[in-house]
């Protein structure tokens, strides 16, 4: 009899608590509901500003909101509470979850099931260090999915299609697969910095079909400008790495690049002709590195207004590294030049070297340390 | 975006005069007088317009400048930015100027950076601000002048050890105040800091110092949260008229008692955590309650569990049933609880018992 209660017992205390089924599956199809009212994709809004709709508590279907969270207009706020799990009870209807700073080491297979109008994940600042393959099985619409400040050691594999920003900033990724990017259509920013990336961990085909505009991989072990990178590019942010060398090809494929980061660099030469694959360049920043020279070629980029080469090794500046010699040839003014902390002499430099400025504050000069 | 970005770009161009020939040495004499630029400082270059800072992305009126290193706010962000994105950066300071122009701004996301300081006047042009959030910074007070638009505070992790009624005195539109992990105690609580908030719906200071429920809370208050404190005592006084609030989390505090009209005076809470402190019996006027359906008393030092602590004597007085209640890592043994304490609970696996070790 005494074993009997025990085993009765024991059965009530392994049950898992909360969660009255009653109203949950109530709460579902309410859910369902609003789903198909207001399904607007095309709101891309990550913090909707409508009018808030003040919690009135209607008694008997109390929102299902994990304790501690705020749920409200479909955004889940779950920051800062020490969670070392994912929240079970989240709102089908979510479209943003917000967990970031706790302590999460997993997302599990079933964590993120149902939440198919899921728009923006925040995971940055947890102890994530696996992600199930079948963790984002759901979430068919993610936009944004922000992983930065875990552990994980490479791009998790089958992360949604829909993906169009995806920020892995300070994990310990050494690797992207083949795959790690495959179908995502409208991948537009990736910010994959401060991870221990050298370019061999880039496999080759890794991003294939992929039009991206934006890549950060600043802070990492790159020797060199990778060169299958999505040949859609707009930006590219190179900085805090170890190249040492600009190639005619590096940027055969990246056409379209504007704006291009390479500050903190060991960069000792730009060879030439690599600029001229890219046409339609504004803004070029190659401070911090051990250039001997200004890079050849850039009087021939039209759009270019912005070249910071300080802290270099650059002893002097010829009369057209800057501006073109045809006066016909059109050309945006340069807003922007610095060639300070270099071993020039600057009253060497023939003032017309700089005639196709937009102003006299265009140009910082001087301040050789001695 | 492709169009827009390019447009963005050559608005510089556009907008740049003709050249016009200046005195031969004019812009190097300049700099020579301009010496006193730090050498290892980035270049400034006035008159670049708004543009999006380099390294940053800004797309659909979002501008995101996070983990850049960045010692200071941008300058020249697109006036139209509805949500800026500065956090896990090096901001030490936020300054008068930072902000202005930004009359759109509906989110301002500042959280990891190394802020001491903010300009009184620094949030002044946001008057669509409704999100702020600054945790993880060194804080030792909230900024005053916050915007009256704001909905959403988050000050989490800082050093904030005061919090004065003036700084939250006319936020009608707040919502949501989270201060977890600050080194807070009840004395720097002003009296009815919050009350001035005409709206607020939930507060959160858990992981702090506080000895005592703060008093003068807003009776528009649906969830508490103190959790991580050094509340010894459930004041009933400091909960009147608190009739919206739901969830109220006490755990992990020192609590040894709960006065006894506690419950009574928050008709509609649904969910009391109390678990982890050294309550001795179970919080009277939990059988009389009507809504209460998750009771959090798991690790405290309840000896005995009485047959009406939980259940009205009669039926039909309790208006939700109970889905949760935990009492396990208790030293009451399970067998000496009478199995007609939860005859008011239809779901059997809504109670956890067991487990005392």
């Amino acid at each position: 009899m005494k074993e009997y209660v025990l085993l009765l017992f024991f059965a009530l205390c392994s049950a898992k608590p909360l969660i009255g089924p009653s109203y949950f599956t109530l709460k579902n199809i309410m859910l369902q509901d609003m789903e198909d009212a207001d399904d607007d994709d095309n709101n891309n809004s990550l913090f909707p500003t409508r009018e808030p709709i003040l919690p009135l508590i209607p008694f008997d279907i109390f929102p299902v909101c994990p304790f501690g969270c705020q749920c409200y207009m479909r955004v889940v706020h779950c920051s800062d509470l020490g969670l070392t799990s994912i929240p079970s009870n989240i709102p089908l209807d979510t479209r943003m979850i917000d967990l970031q700073n706790n302590k999460i080491k997993e997302v599990k297979e079933n964590d993120l099931k149902g939440l198919t109008s899921l728009y923006a994940l925040a995971l940055n600042n947890n102890k994530i260090f696996k992600i199930h393959p079948k963790a984002f099985q759901s979430t068919k619409k993610l936009r944004r999915l922000y992983l930065s400040h875990n552990q994980l050691t490479e791009i998790p594999d089958n992360l949604p299609k829909s993906l169009a920003e995806l920020r892995i900033h300070a994990n310990k990724v050494k690797k992207i697969h083949k795959e790690a990017f495959k179908g995502m259509k409208s991948l537009h920013v990736l910010e994959m910095s401060a991870n221990p990336l050298h370019n061999a961990g880039i496999e080759p085909g890794a991003f294939e079909g992929v039009t991206v505009y934006h890549i950060r991989i600043a802070e990492a072990k790159l020797t060199s400008v990778p060169k299958e990178l999505p040949s859609s590019l707009l930006e590219l942010h190179l900085d805090d790495n170890k190249i040492s060398m600009i190639e005619l090809e590096d940027f055969i494929r990246y056409k379209d690049l504007q704006r291009l980061g390479l500050g903190n660099n060991k960069i000792k030469d730009v060879e030439n002709g690599s600029l001229a694959n890219t046409p339609s360049l504004r803004e070029i920043h190659l401070e911090r590195n051990k250039l001997k020279k200004v890079p050849p070629g850039l009087p021939y980029l039209k759009y270019l207004q912005v070249v910071f080469l300080h802290n270099n090794n650059i002893p002097k500046v010829g009369v057209n590294d800057f501006c073109p010699t045809e006066r016909s040839m059109k050309k945006a003014l340069y807003s922007g030049i610095s060639l300070f902390n270099n071993p020039m002499k600057y009253w060497e430099v023939q003032p017309s070297t700089f005639r196709c400025i937009l102003s006299r504050n265009s140009v910082q000069l001087g301040n050789l340390r001695k | 975006m492709k169009v827009s970005l390019i447009f963005l770009l050559l608005l510089p161009v556009c907008l740049a005069k003709p050249f016009h020939q200046k005195g031969l040495f004019d812009f190097m004499l300049e700099d020579e007088g301009s010496a006193d630029i730090p050498a290892t400082e980035e270049p400034i270059f006035p008159g670049l317009g708004p543009v999006c800072p380099f390294r940053c992305q800004c797309h659909l009126r979002v501008v995101q400048c996070s983990d850049l290193g960045l010692d200071k706010v941008p300058k020249d962000l697109p006036s139209d930015t509805t949500l800026l994105d500065l956090q896990n950066n090096k901001i030490t300071e936020i300054k008068e100027g930072d902000f202005k122009h930004l009359k759109d701004l509906h989110a301002l996301i500042l959280v990891n950076n190394k802020i001491s300081k903010i300009s009184p006047a620094a949030f002044a042009p946001l008057k669509k601000l409704e999100r702020l959030y600054l945790s993880k910074n060194n804080l030792k007070e909230l900024p005053e002048n916050m915007p009256k638009s704001l909905q959403e505070l988050r000050a989490h992790e800082n050093e904030i050890t005061k919090l004065r009624k003036v700084v939250f005195n006319g936020l009608n539109q707040m919502i949501v105040v989270e201060l977890g992990t600050n080194p807070l105690k009840s004395s720097g609580i002003e009296n009815g800091a919050f009350q001035g908030m005409k709206k607020l719906s939930y507060i959160r200071i858990s992981d702090s110092n506080i000895t005592g429920i703060p008093r003068g809370l807003p009776p528009s208050l649906t969830e508490l949260h103190l959790d991580g404190n050094k509340i010894n005592k459930v004041d009933a006084e400091s909960l009147n008229g608190l009739a919206n609030l739901a969830k109220l989390g006490l755990s992990f505090n020192k609590i040894t008692s709960v006065d006894n009209s506690t419950l009574a005076n928050v008709p509609h809470l649904r969910e009391l955590h109390l678990n982890n402190n050294e309550l001795s019996k179970v919080p009277s006027g939990l059988a009389e309650h009507k809504y209460i359906q998750v009771v959090y008393l798991h690790n405290n030092k309840i000896s005995s569990v009485g047959t009406n602590d939980f259940c009205p004597p009669g039926y039909n007085t309790k208006k939700a049933s109970y889905s949760g209640v935990s009492l396990f890592s208790n030293p009451v043994q399970y067998w000496e609880i009478q199995p007609s304490t939860f005859r008011c609970v239809y779901e059997r696996s809504a109670i956890q018992i067991g487990n005392y070790k």
